[in-house]
């Protein structure tokens, strides 16, 4: 009927490519820092998952790893659609990708976790420095700086 | 553990020529000048050939040998040269290559329409709208953040202690896998029976028609359909379509209402033109 025995070499490299795609998303969304490439890593990690879901499905002879591979990808599409309009949306804000913008959300007592040396002064100056990081709500602020104005030439089109 | 590393050399040293590969692409930031890329490059790949080469040798088929390294070397050198772009436009490009060495490896373990699936989802939609959002977003080339990373070293020694760990479970206490007797026509060339998808590899034996099939064994877990038969190889349409709309129906549903919701959802996040245009 069935027999019990380890895996061959075939299954082992290709659970190991897997988990070494992994390790490769997961590098990705902790070194970089553009909000794109965090996302494009997360998906790199999902295809790791996707290719042991499919090599457990091999390995059992069972169609359930190929199918739940099936429903990482439409999970994967739509966390790509959500991230694609939330990137927009915060650019839309700081007109940066720079992930350390964000970082700003934390409660007021508690410290940066990156040093502004480390992240370099440049990096961290965003094009509201005068004006409080809300969410834009109800009457617009009547005077914004000159660099924030997308297009000087139609002053009525501001860009908050 | 030195039982291991004693038996494994290959998959240490591989580890350890990836990550310094790695850590040399890694973009560092002191000066806009790049450090060459190709010594690093070569690092990797030789990396990844000596992690791969630990899984143990023996040759099925030439043709299965020579799919494997080239997709397997794709998928992870290209991984590793996205992860460390300076261009977000080139990383994307790097994805969407990786993206076609996964697909190639799924080929390889029997799913050839996940592979086609994949390379529609991903290299058809998901990075053409990632590189429109990059051209948006990003019209000035490659930023300052983008030509320097944070926790560059930690996060590749974590990473790669993580990978040497699972590699040390897989290759020092091997999964005892119980198989079923059937699996003797998905095995041949590692294309399954299906003849739609795995025409890349050798055509893979058909069972004989007086070949007896095995009655069930009493069901451990509630998913029937799912079970690759004779007739519904792994990977062949028909079975995992039993599979998708039998076992999983509801979850197809299901997936079916997080589509919608995410669409409706990404549309209500993103910016509107009145709202003030990027």
């Amino acid at each position: 009927m069935s027999e019990i025995t380890p895996l061959n070499y075939e299954e082992l490299r290709s659970l190991m490519v897997a988990a070494g795609l992994f390790v490769l998303g997961a590098i990705g969304f902790l070194t970089r820092r553009n909000l794109i490439l965090l996302v494009l890593s997360a998906e790199l990690m999902l295809h790791g998952v996707s290719l042991s879901l499919v090599t457990f499905g091999k390995i059992h002879q069972n169609q359930e790893g190929q199918a739940f591979t099936i429903f990482v990808l439409t999970v994967a599409a739509c966390e790509a659609g959500l991230a694609l309009s939330l990137v927009l949306a915060l650019y839309r804000q700081t007109h940066s990708l720079d992930i350390r913008l964000w970082s700003e959300l934390r409660e007021f007592d508690v410290p940066s976790p990156v040093s502004v040396d480390a992240a370099g002064a440049s990096s961290l100056t965003s094009g509201y420095e005068g004006i409080p990081m809300l969410t834009p709500a109800g009457v617009q602020p009547r005077e914004l700086p000159k660099t924030v104005n997308a297009d000087p030439k139609r002053p009525d089109r501001t860009p908050v | 553990m030195n039982e291991w590393m004693q038996q494994h050399p290959a998959s240490i040293g591989g580890l350890v020529l990836w990550a310094i590969g790695l850590l040399w692409l890694m973009p560092s930031g002191k000066s806009d000048k790049a450090r060459p890329g190709l010594p690093g490059i070569l690092l990797a790949a030789a990396g990844v050939v000596a992690f791969c080469l630990g899984a143990g040798r023996g040759v099925d088929t030439l043709q299965s040998e020579v799919m494997f390294w080239s997709f397997a070397l794709t998928a992870l050198v290209c991984g590793a040269l996205m992860i460390t772009s300076r261009n977000p436009v080139y990383g994307a490009l790097w994805f969407a290559l990786a993206t076609l060495g996964t697909c190639g490896l799924f080929m390889l373990q029997s799913a050839p329409f996940l592979a086609a699936a994949t390379v529609i989802v991903y290299a058809g939609a998901v990075i053409v709208t990632f590189l429109f959002v990059i051209m948006l977003a990003q019209q000035t080339g490659s930023a300052g953040y983008d030509r320097r990373g944070q926790f560059g070293i930690p996060a590749v020694l974590s990473s790669f202690v993580l990978l040497g760990v699972v590699v040390y479970e897989l290759q020092s206490a091997p999964l005892q896998i119980n198989r079923p007797e059937t699996p003797k026509v998905a095995e041949v060339g590692g294309a399954s029976g299906s003849r739609d998808g795995g025409t890349m590899t050798s055509p893979p034996a058909l069972p004989s028609p007086d070949a007896p099939i095995n009655p069930p064994p009493p069901p451990s877990v509630p998913a029937l359909l799912s079970r690759a038969t004779p007739e519904t190889p792994v990977g062949s349409m028909k079975g995992l379509g039993r599979s998708l709309f039998g076992d999983y129906l509801f979850a197809v549903e299901l997936a079916g209402t997080i589509l919608l919701v995410a669409s409706i959802g990404a549309i209500a996040i993103a910016p509107r033109r009145e709202e003030g245009a990027l």
